[in-house]
C-alpha cells in the first residue's frame, strides 16, 4: 500500500497547509478558552520538579528531625536565621486557621489563597502578589503541616504575566494576533490566484506576453498551478506566434512564384491569339487577386506582430479623410448607393497617413458593398476623433460581430466569395487603428445595418 | 539600350530579360551584389534593375557604392508593402522603386520613362547648348550637371530632372503630380511620398554649399524654386 501522497512531501501541499493553520487557530482558540475561564481565581500553578523540589523536601525533613531533636517548637525552629535568612517560609496547618511563618509578612499578601493547593502534589503557584513553592507534609508535636517557600520579589515568569494580564488586554492581543494570521495566511493563499486570474484575463484579451507572478521557490500547488500555467503561457504565445509567422513566411515566399508567374503571363501574352489572350487575362486577374491577398496577409501580420515601422508625421486627418471619400464616391456611385458625410475634423495629428487611409478605405470598401442603398459617415471631435461608419445593409448576427476582424473570418460563404474580398479588409483596419492606440468596434443599429466606430487619440505633438 | 538587372531570381532574370529584349533592349543578368556592382562599375548602363535582396551584399550597400561613382538610373526592385525599403532605396539615390509582384507593364512603363527622359535630354542637349542659371543655382543642359556656386552638384538622373524642372519653371509652384508625371512618367499615386524623397535629396545636396533655403514646400500643393535671395 502507497501512503497518501501529502505524507510523502508534507510541506509541498496545500490540503496539509490549510489543516495545520486550521488546527492552530482551533487550538488557539481552545487556549484562550481556558485562559479565560481561569481568569476568576488569580492563582496559577504548575508541577514543582528538580533541585526545588529536593530543596524544599530536605527543609521539611530538617524542620521536623531539629523539632524532634532538640525539642524546641516549631515556631522557634522556623524563625531560627538558618531558616528564615534567606527565605520565606509558610506552614499550613491540616486544621483549618492554624498557621506559622518564619517571620512576619506585610498585609497586602494574602496567603490564604494557598489553602486551595494543600492537597495537591508540590506546585509552583503564581499569584499576582507572590510566588509559592509547596505544599510539602511535615509532621511536628504540633500536628501535622504543609510546608510552602514563600518568593514575594521573583519575577514572574512570561506566560504567568500573560496569564495574569487583565482581560480586555488579553482579548485585544488574541484579536490582533490572530487576524494578522488570518491576513497574512488568506494573503499567501490568494495573491497567486488573484495574479492567475488577471493574467488569465490579459491572455483571453489577446495579449500573449502575460505572465502570471508565481515566485519561483513556491512549493505548494499553487506555486506549481502558476508555473504550470506560465509554461502553458509560454507554448500558447509559441504556438501562435509561430502560427502567424508561419502565414507571413509562406505568403513572403509565395512572391517570388507569383512575380515570374507574372512575368510568364506579360511574355505569352505577347504571342497569344485572341481566344487565348482572354484566358491569359484571366490568369492575370487571378494572379493579381492572389498578390493582393498576399500584401494584406503580410499588412496584417505586420501589424499585429507590432514589426511595421510607422512612418508618422503631423497630417490634418480632414484631408487623408476627403482623399479616401473621393474614391469611395466613385465606387459608391458605380454600385448606385449614396455617400452622407456629416461633421468636419479641424485638428492636424500624428499617424501614418497610409495606415489610416488604408484603414478608412477598407471599412468604407466593406460599407459600400453591404449597403442597400446609403453609406452615413458621422466625423466628430471632441475629447478625441470620432469617426462612424454605418450602413444600411442586413447587418451582422451579434455573435459573428467579435470575430469580424479576424482574419479570413467570412459570415456568408457564398455571397462573400463573388464581392471579390480577401477576407482581410476588417482585420487591416482594426490593427491599423490599434497601431495610432485608438479602437475600433463594431456594433449592429437597431434599424439594421453595420456600425463601424473608430475614435482615435488626440495626441499632443 | 543596355539594362542590368541584378535580383538572385535566376528564372525571374530569365523571364524579364525575355519580355524587356522582346521590347528592343539589351539585358545583362547578374545574381550577386558584389559581382552586379562590379558590372555597373566597369560598363555604362541606361538603367539598373536593383533587387534589394541579395546575396553577399544587399541592394542598399550596391546602391550606396555605385552612388559614390556613378549616377546611372537605379530602379529598385522592393517588396511591396516594404515601405522602410523604399523611402530607404530612395534617400540612397535610386531613381524609382517597383514592388514586387510587379506588373510586366508597369515595370516597362517605369524603364520606358526614364529611358525615354535621357533621351529626350540627349537630344535637347545637341540641340542647344544652354544653361539657366537661377538664384546662384546653375544647370547646364548640355552636360546635364546642376551646380551651386560653381560647386557641382551629384545629383541622380531624377534629382537633376526635378531641380531642372524647378529652375525652369522659378517662383512658379510646381505640384507633385506634375513632377511626378513629366519625371518618373508616371501618375502620382495617393499617399507616395517618392517626390518628396527626391526633394529632400535635392535639398540636403544643396544645403552642402549655400545656407539658405532654396525650394519652398507649399503644403498641399507642391514646390517652389525661391527666385531671389
Amino acid at each position: 500500500m502507497t501512503p497518501p501522497s501529502w505524507l510523502k512531501h508534507p510541506r509541498h501541499y496545500l490540503f496539509l497547509k490549510i489543516f495545520v493553520w486550521f488546527w492552530i487557530t482551533v487550538l488557539a482558540t481552545i487556549t484562550l478558552l481556558v485562559f479565560l475561564s481561569q481568569l476568576t481565581s488569580n492563582v496559577g500553578s504548575d508541577n514543582l520538579r528538580g533541585p526545588m523540589l529536593k530543596n524544599l523536601q530536605y527543609t521539611a525533613k530538617s524542620i521536623e528531625r531539629i523539632v524532634a531533636k532538640h525539642g524546641k517548637s516549631t515556631q522557634e525552629v522556623l524563625s531560627h536565621p538558618r531558616f528564615s535568612k534567606h527565605k520565606l517560609l509558610y506552614l499550613n496547618g491540616d486544621v483549618h486557621g492554624v498557621e506559622m511563618l518564619s517571620e512576619p509578612i506585610s498585609k497586602n499578601i494574602d496567603l490564604s489563597l494557598l489553602n486551595f493547593t494543600k492537597y495537591m502534589s508540590p506546585q509552583i503557584i503564581f499569584t499576582d502578589e507572590y510566588q509559592a513553592y509547596g505544599p510539602i507534609e511535615l509532621n511536628v508535636p504540633e500536628g501535622k503541616f504543609y510546608l510552602y517557600e514563600i518568593d514575594e520579589k521573583r519575577k514572574k515568569p512570561f506566560f504567568v504575566s500573560l496569564w495574569l494580564m487583565p482581560t480586555w488586554l488579553k482579548l485585544l492581543i488574541a484579536l490582533i494576533a490572530s487576524l494578522m494570521l488570518s491576513f497574512f495566511f488568506s494573503r499567501n493563499l490568494i495573491a497567486p490566484i488573484n495574479s492567475l486570474k488577471e493574467t488569465a484575463k490579459k491572455l483571453a484579451n489577446g495579449n500573449l506576453a502575460a505572465r502570471a507572478d508565481v515566485s519561483s521557490t513556491r512549493q505548494d500547488e499553487l506555486g506549481v498551478l502558476g508555473r504550470d500555467f506560465n509554461a502553458m503561457a509560454i507554448q500558447l504565445e509559441q504556438l501562435i506566434t509561430a502560427q502567424k509567422r508561419l502565414l507571413a513566411d509562406i505568403s513572403h515566399e509565395l512572391r517570388s512564384p507569383l512575380t515570374r508567374l507574372k512575368m510568364a503571363t506579360g511574355l505569352a501574352q505577347m504571342q497569344a491569339d485572341d481566344t487565348q489572350q482572354a484566358y491569359l487575362e484571366r490568369i492575370e486577374k487571378e494572379a493579381n487577386q492572389l498578390d493582393k491577398m498576399i500584401a494584406d496577409v503580410l499588412q496584417v501580420s505586420r501589424l499585429e506582430a507590432k514589426s511595421q515601422t510607422l512612418s508618422l508625421s503631423t497630417q490634418s486627418l480632414q484631408v487623408i479623410v476627403d482623399h479616401v471619400l473621393n474614391d469611395a464616391q466613385f465606387e459608391a456611385k458605380q454600385s448606385n448607393k449614396v455617400l452622407r458625410v456629416n461633421g468636419a475634423l479641424k485638428t492636424d495629428i500624428r499617424c501614418d497617413e497610409t495606415l489610416i487611409a488604408s484603414a478608412l478605405e477598407n471599412v468604407l470598401r466593406n460599407a459600400i458593398k453591404y449597403a442597400e442603398h446609403t453609406i452615413s459617415i458621422n466625423l466628430e471631435e471632441s475629447d478625441a476623433i470620432y469617426m462612424t461608419i454605418c450602413d444600411d445593409g442586413k447587418g451582422v448576427d451579434e455573435a459573428n460581430l467579435a470575430r469580424l476582424c479576424e482574419p479570413f473570418f467570412r459570415q456568408e460563404h457564398a455571397r462573400d466569395r463573388n464581392t471579390g474580398g480577401t477576407g482581410l479588409g476588417l482585420a487591416i483596419a482594426k490593427n491599423a487603428i490599434s497601431a495610432h492606440d485608438g479602437t475600433l468596434t463594431l456594433e449592429n443599429q437597431e434599424n439594421g445595418g453595420l456600425c463601424v466606430n473608430i475614435r482615435l487619440p488626440l495626441k499632443s505633438q | 539600350m543596355k539594362l542590368l538587372m541584378i535580383d538572385d531570381d535566376t528564372g525571374l532574370c530569365e523571364l524579364l530579360s525575355e519580355y524587356l529584349t522582346a521590347q528592343g533592349f539589351t539585358v545583362d543578368c547578374f545574381h550577386d551584389g558584389a559581382e552586379g556592382l562590379k558590372q555597373a562599375l566597369q560598363y555604362n548602363y541606361e538603367l539598373i534593375l536593383l533587387d534589394v535582396m541579395l546575396p553577399s551584399m544587399d541592394g542598399f550597400e550596391v546602391l550606396k557604392q555605385l552612388r559614390q561613382h556613378k549616377l546611372t538610373p537605379v530602379i529598385m526592385l522592393t517588396a511591396k508593402g516594404e515601405d522602410f525599403d523604399r523611402i530607404f532605396g530612395l534617400e540612397l539615390g535610386a531613381d524609382d522603386y517597383i514592388a514586387k509582384p510587379f506588373n510586366h507593364r508597369e515595370l516597362l512603363a517605369r524603364v520606358k520613362a526614364i529611358t525615354r527622359r535621357i533621351e529626350h535630354i540627349n537630344s535637347l542637349s545637341n540641340q542647344h547648348s544652354n544653361s539657366l542659371s537661377v538664384n546662384s543655382i546653375n544647370i547646364n543642359f548640355a552636360t546635364r550637371e546642376a551646380s551651386v556656386n560653381d560647386n557641382i552638384l551629384s545629383l541622380t538622373g531624377t534629382e537633376y530632372e526635378i531641380l531642372a524642372m524647378l529652375v525652369d519653371h522659378a517662383g512658379e509652384v510646381i505640384s507633385k503630380e506634375q513632377i511626378s508625371e513629366q519625371v518618373l512618367g508616371r501618375r502620382l499615386a495617393p499617399f507616395d511620398r517618392s517626390i518628396d524623397m527626391h526633394v529632400s535629396n535635392i535639398r540636403k545636396k544643396i544645403a552642402e554649399h549655400v545656407n539658405n533655403e532654396r525650394i519652398k514646400t507649399i503644403r498641399g500643393s507642391g514646390y517652389v524654386l525661391i527666385q531671389g535671395e
